[in-house]
Parts: structure tokens; sequence; C-alpha cells
């Protein structure tokens, strides 16, 4: 019973398709109705479930196009499964590496704001956190200047430093980062690293280097178009993967 | 249920609506050099447009027509504007919406929260031209507040309902578009639908007139609001409430559908 109680994140046969809404025009509805039967229907993920208990780091892998990031959306909560439940437990929840979306118009001070209320902190939080974001994205100056004036590592910096400092419980992470220039790329693995490790945080990875997930991760999922083909540790999953890939 | 939901979201949410209105008013007024001294100068140029419309071409004559223009103005521009922007709101928010949960409806709020505000400034305008001309005050000018009320939530459903089609109809804005248009010549912006107390005569005969002051919610509002802020007259209370209930249940649908289709707009847009 206490295995139930501790998980972070149960995903029970969860289908997620890419189908009935495509956009319409009136115009076009109007002139040439016949062309409006099909709709395609393309099913992402097929009834996937698992759980992740809290405090463990799993790892999923998969071949491009295998549903690995949609599913990663829907734990996000950024679109619901068709079928099936994901439960979160009341954690919070946050995808790090991409950032929360910045409005390009505005100071990278006021997106700061900005991501972090929409990542549910509320004004204190984050003025708190403030300083250690700034200071930890290296932008020194840029920090008041509007978002579009940003280099793209600029951008992904500054993506990354406020996703990392204002730490949710559980964080997903699409692709391990590779983000801005070498020495930036090498504290901002540490710093996932400790934000990883850390024993009271559950996360996900999605990734496509075996070597990184067996450093991180506690148990890994491998799905293959759509439906969970193997789950288990590093070293049972890791090297069949390898294997199949190749 | 959807009720709960709505007022826990709303006040989770409300801190970033707030603080994002707010940001893009700033970064309006940043981007351009005394870009806010626009927020008069609009209203104040097509009110001379409309003067030159009404009084020398259709040689008619309001009392008090600046006032009488600037507050259909103003009203009109909010609610066309948070309308119009409703339509594309979502594909606008690209970058947020497909990278975090947010109730989509509290985008719509946040138009209300930056056009609104413009609304506010420009009708220190009607406060202006009111001193200027002495419009004598009764105790009636308490009734902007439910009027500015059932403005608010008229806005708010109409916008949330078009911001979900909006998503999936391509051409959508085509007809809105359009369909404002016509709203801006039936709303009487420029003219008066019905004849208010002795000094102002209907440019619409009637039945029509009065049919237009029901049917047509954003009609009703101007109208209400000219009548007591410069005539010293009551409201249509009947309409007016009438009008509180339909916009409330358009909310109520328009939150609903966000709330059931909104996990598939990121697959759309």
């Amino acid at each position: 019973m206490s295995d139930v109680m501790d998980n972070a994140i149960t995903v029970s046969d969860v289908k997620i398709r890419y189908r009935m809404f495509k956009k319409i025009s009136l115009l076009k509805t109007l002139l040439a109705p016949y062309k409006y039967k099909k709709t395609e229907l393309f099913e992402a993920v097929k009834g996937v479930s698992f759980e992740v208990p809290k405090g463990q780091i799993l790892g999923i892998v998969g071949k491009n196009g295998s549903g690995k990031s949609t599913l990663l959306k829907a734990i996000a909560g950024i679109f619901s499964p068709d079928e099936g439940k994901i439960d979160l437990h009341g954690h919070s929840v946050s995808l790090l590496s991409i950032g929360v979306g910045f409005q390009p118009k505005l100071s990278g001070r006021e997106n700061i704001y900005l991501s972090g209320l929409l990542l549910g902190f509320n004004r204190d939080q984050i003025n708190e956190k403030l300083d250690e974001i700034i200071e930890f994205s290296e932008l020194g100056d840029f920090i008041d200047r509007p978002v579009k004036t940003y280099s793209s590592g600029m951008y992904s910096k500054l993506a990354f430093s406020i996703t990392a400092i204002l730490e949710t419980e559980i964080m997903l992470i699409d692709e391990v980062l590779s983000v801005g220039d070498a020495k930036f790329k090498k504290k901002s693995y540490e710093k996932m690293r400790s934000l990883i490790t850390n024993a009271d945080r559950t996360v996900v990875i999605v990734s496509h280097s075996s070597e990184t997930l067996s450093q991180l991760c506690d148990t890994i999922l491998w799905l293959h178009e759509g439906e969970i083909k193997m789950q288990g540790s590093c070293d049972e999953v890791l090297p069949k993967y390898e294997e199949f890939m190749s | 249920m959807t009720k709960m939901r709505f007022f826990k979201d709303f006040k989770r949410f409300f801190n970033y609506v707030v603080f994002a209105s707010k940001a893009e008013l700033n970064s309006e007024v940043a981007d351009s050099f005394l870009s806010w001294l626009w927020w008069f100068l609009d209203p104040l140029l097509y009110m001379l447009v409309y003067s030159f419309i009404a009084v020398v071409v259709f040689k008619s004559g309001v009392q008090y027509f600046p006032v009488f223009v600037f507050l259909g103005l103003n009203t009109w521009t909010f609610f066309s504007k948070t309308v119009k922007s409703s339509v594309k709101l979502v594909s606008a928010k690209k970058n947020i919406v497909t990278k975090v949960y947010v109730p989509k409806f509290m985008f719509v709020f946040e138009k209300i929260g930056v056009y609104g505000f413009k609304m506010i400034i420009s009708n220190l305008l009607v406060v202006i031209t009111m001193i200027g001309y002495k419009v004598p005050l009764t105790w009636r000018v308490l009734w902007i507040i439910p009027i500015t009320i059932v403005l608010v939530v008229v806005t708010f459903g109409i916008s949330t309902i078009i911001m979900h089609f909006g998503v999936f109809v391509e051409d959508l804005l085509n007809v809105i578009t359009v369909v404002l248009q016509l709203g801006f010549y039936l709303s009487g912006i420029f003219y008066s639908i019905e004849s208010i107390g002795k000094n102002i005569k209907g440019r619409v005969p009637d039945p029509y007139g009065t049919l237009l002051v029901k049917l047509n919610p954003m009609a009703l509002l101007i109208t209400d609001l000219r009548r007591v802020l410069l005539y010293g007259e009551n409201p249509h209370w009947v309409m007016l409430i009438a009008w509180f209930v339909a916009g409330l249940l358009m909310s109520f649908v328009g939150v609903q559908i966000i709330y059931k289709f909104e996990n598939s707009y990121v697959k759309v847009i």
C-alpha cells in the first residue's frame, strides 16, 4: 500500500491521438464541402501505463516519433490524454530546458516574473530567486533589454536559468540540454545533475543518449511506436535498446 | 465542478494576468516615444471625423456632441479590440501554450486588462469635456458601475467563445472584422438610436430603434452610459439585467468549451 502512496506520477493506460481537429475554413466549407470528408487519425501514444515513485529518476528512450515528447507534454499538462489518466498526486511540475515561452517585446526581467507566475509561484517567491536567476543566466545588463534583442544562446540561457532555479517537485526534461557556450554547457549540466539527484525530486528525462541516461537514471522506459517495449533498470534496457537501434 | 475549477484557476493565475497586462502596456509605452499620447489622440481625432459626418453631412445636432461621441467610441473600442484580438489569441500565445498549462480564458482577461486600462485613460477625455460643457450631474452617474460590469461580462463571454472557434476556423478573422464593422454602425457611436429626453431625437425609426437597443448589447450599453452620465435619465434596467444574465451564460458556455477542448489547441496551432 505504501508503494501506491509514494508515487509521484501515475500514468494509467494513456492514449493520445492527433486527429479530430483540423483547421477548417468557413469559405471552403461553404464552397467545397466535399473536400472535408475524412480527418486522418494518428495515435502517438497507444495505451501506456507506468508509475514513478517519488524521488526517482526515470529515463525514456525511443526512436524519433515514438511518442516520447508527446507523453512528456501530457505529463506536464500541456495536453490531456484522449483516454486514460495521468495523476501527479498534487505535485508541481515543469518542463525543463525549453523554458516557459517568452514575450519578445518584454525585458528579460519581466519575462522571469511572467514565467514564474505561469509556473505557479507568487511574486515574493520570484523576488527571492530573482538575483540567483539573473546571475546564473550570465546576461548582465541584457536582463533589462527586450528578449527580442537576445541571441539564441542568451535566450536559452535565460530559459534554462528560470526553470532550473525556480524548482518544482517534478521536473520533466526533454533532451538533456546543451545550452549556450562550452562554459555554460558545463555549468548547466552540473546544475541539472544537482537538481536531478536531489532525493525529494522526481524526474523524467527524455533522451537519445544512452550514456547520459545510464549516468543519471534509476529506471528506463523504452517506447516504441507509442507502446512500451521494455521497462527496467539501465543495465537491462539500455544494451537491448542500443542493439535494436544499431 | 466547472465553477469551482474556474474560481480556483482564476485565483491561481490572477497575478499572472495583472502582470502580463501591465507588461504589455509598459512595452507599448516604451516601444516608441510618447506613444501613449495616441490613447488620447485616437478618440480625439475620430471624434472630429464623426463630428464632420454628423454635423456637416447629416446635419444632425446632439447636445454635448463631443462627449456623446467619446463615450460611444471608447466603449466600442474596448469591446471590439478585445473581441478582435481574441480570434487569434491562442496562436498569438503559442510560445506559452506549447510549454506550460494555462487556462486559456485567462488570456481574454489579459486583453480585458489592457484594453480596459486604455478605455479608462481615454475616458479622461469624457471627464474633461464634461467639465468644459458644464454638464449637470445627477446621482444617476453612479449607474455607470453596473453598466460597466455588464460591459465586461458581455465582452468576456463573447470573446471566450470566439477565441475557441478562432483556433479551428482559419478565416474567422475575416468574418469577425466584417461583423464588427456592422456592429459599429448599429451601435450608434456617432448618432443616437433612440430619443433621449427632449433634446435628442432618435435616428432609427421605431420599432427598429427599440429593437436595436434591445438586441445589440453594445447599443444598449452605450445608450445607457449616455443616459446616466449626460442626460440624467435611468438606464433600461430590464434589458441591462437581461444582458447581464446573457453575458454570464455566454461566459459559462465559453469557459466550459475552453476547458473541454483547450488541450487540443496545441495540436492545431
